[in-house]
């Protein structure tokens, strides 16, 4: 058992308590007071445009392993992939999902599946909206675009795992004229998608997505928990480097050196 | 807390083995480097885990197979269907041969395969890449069109001065602008990329939180 392990289990055990606290007291004090992101307000209206207008969403999650980092991204993307189904599940044409990676393909026609038998309407469910459109990146993007081409579909929600492939996904989205709403953790596909996307969601922003479409009380609490662990962040950086200025880092690196 | 508990066992399960394999990332060795027992546990969970990502890969053909025969059968984009299953079909079959002539061959041999992979795969893949080139050149150009803020003015700036500067024959004679560059690359980049990886770091931690305690739960069981 090292220190650094303990110190990680301290923060991991911290940030739970955070969040189960903000969840109880959430329950006795009802109000959501999140700030105003515009790309979850276009998206709110364009699920309630479906809904009227009888188009399609479509919704990707990315190619991202489950047994890697990258899978948590893809979870907020089922968590949101859950809320569309439950607010456009009535329209003419149910939202369609694909992914680059097949584990995360099988929990998507699960995800489709269990949340039609939820909203008990599972006749509504066809399972070749939850799609594998590619193994390798390119082949990913290159499956995707005939959803992004097809008519119907009038909004497109990227949410997941994604290289730099994204961009012709996105740009096809765009010259359709439809609603383009992407987040990634991968650095060099936010950049692309801050180019190419009309919504593009900046760093942490993404695994916000669930508080923001209604996916559960524990999703505003853990963000909640996000932003108070943000500011003992910063605060330690800012320690960091007044203790740098005044040289005595070296001081505090021997201390605790030896013991990490 | 938003707890489904409609599958208990594979909530259980779940759970269970996501804690198991934590505990085992932050004491899965002493100090002198050993494995411990929690760190054996949790190397047997994650191998497991490769091998039925590795299964997986077989449900996926199956998926993808089945959307396009459902497409061939609804007539809706029929023929990029057909294509596609015909040359999954193909490229099935040649892997299988070739598999079958290592076995009966004792040596292993997989020339169609990998030509297969280097003259119809490979350059396919790599005209989407200039494609890609095209497409980002286009939506650089379209982007202060589309979004004219402040944000969007120094993207573009920053994203030209870079591109300039590492021109060679630019650099060779503008010193300064290649030393702008290079503090470009060194200082507010890398700040930059730190501040998101950490937001991104919360945010995976969050979802792992959600998921120990079955507040998300992407699976049905």
């Amino acid at each position: 058992m090292t220190i650094s392990g303990l110190i990680g289990l301290a923060f991991i055990i911290a940030f739970s308590g955070l969040i189960i606290l903000f969840t109880a007291a959430k329950r006795q004090q009802p109000e959501s007071g999140l700030r105003k992101i515009p790309a979850f307000s276009k998206l709110r209206r364009a699920i309630g445009l479906a809904v009227e207008a009888g188009s399609r969403l479509h919704l990707s999650i990315g190619r991202g392993n489950l047994t890697g980092p990258e899978s948590a991204v893809a979870f907020v993307g089922l968590s949101a992939l859950e809320g569309m189904i439950r607010s456009a599940s009535m329209g003419d044409n149910p939202p369609v999902a694909t992914t680059g990676d097949p584990s995360l393909a099988i929990l998507t026609r699960d995800t489709l599946s269990s949340t039609y038998r939820d909203i008990g309407n599972i006749e509504h469910y066809d399972p070749t909206t939850g799609q594998l459109a590619g193994f390798t990146p390119f082949s990913y993007a290159a499956g995707t675009l005939p959803i992004i081409q097809d008519e119907k579909t009038t909004a497109h929600i990227l949410l997941g795992h994604f290289g730099i492939e994204v961009a012709l996904i996105t740009d096809a989205g765009e010259r359709g004229g439809d609603l383009t709403l992407t987040g990634t953790d991968n650095l060099p596909a936010q950049a692309i998608l801050y180019a190419t996307s009309e919504e593009p969601l900046i760093g942490e922003e993404v695994y916000a997505s669930g508080a923001y479409l209604n996916a559960g009380q524990m999703h505003i609490a853990s963000l909640r928990a996000q932003d108070i662990f943000r500011w003992v962040l910063i605060v330690v950086i800012i320690l960091g480097v007044l203790l740098k200025l005044m040289g005595i880092d070296q001081i505090i690196t021997d201390i605790f050196g030896g013991l990490l | 807390m938003n707890l489904k508990l409609k599958s208990p066992v594979s909530t259980s399960l779940a759970i269970g083995v996501g804690i198991v394999v934590l505990l085992g990332y932050f004491f899965g060795g002493d100090p002198s480097g050993e494995a411990t027992t929690l760190g054996l546990v949790r190397a047997f969970l994650l191998q497991g885990a490769i091998v039925w990502a590795a299964v997986a890969m077989l449900v996926g053909i199956f998926n993808l197979a089945s959307v396009h025969l459902a497409k061939i059968r609804s007539n809706e984009e029929a023929l990029y269907s057909f294509i596609l299953l015909f040359t999954l079909i193909t490229t099935l079959g040649i892997g299988l041969y070739d598999i079958v002539e290592t076995f009966t061959q004792q040596e292993i041999n997989f020339t169609r395969t990998t030509w297969v992979f280097n003259y119809i795969q490979l350059p396919i893949e790599t005209s989407l890449m200039a494609v890609l080139a095209i497409s980002l050149t286009y939506a650089a150009a379209r982007l202060l069109a589309r979004r004219l803020n402040l944000i969007s003015v120094v993207f573009m700036g920053v994203v030209l001065m870079l591109l300039i500067g590492a021109v060679p024959q630019v650099a060779a004679q503008a010193t300064i602008l290649a030393e702008i560059r290079q503090w470009i690359l060194r200082v507010p980049t890398i700040a930059g990329a730190r501040g998101i990886l950490l937001g991104i770091a919360l945010g995976t931690i969050a979802t792992g939180v959600r998921i120990l305690t079955g507040s998300d739960r992407p699976y049905t069981g």
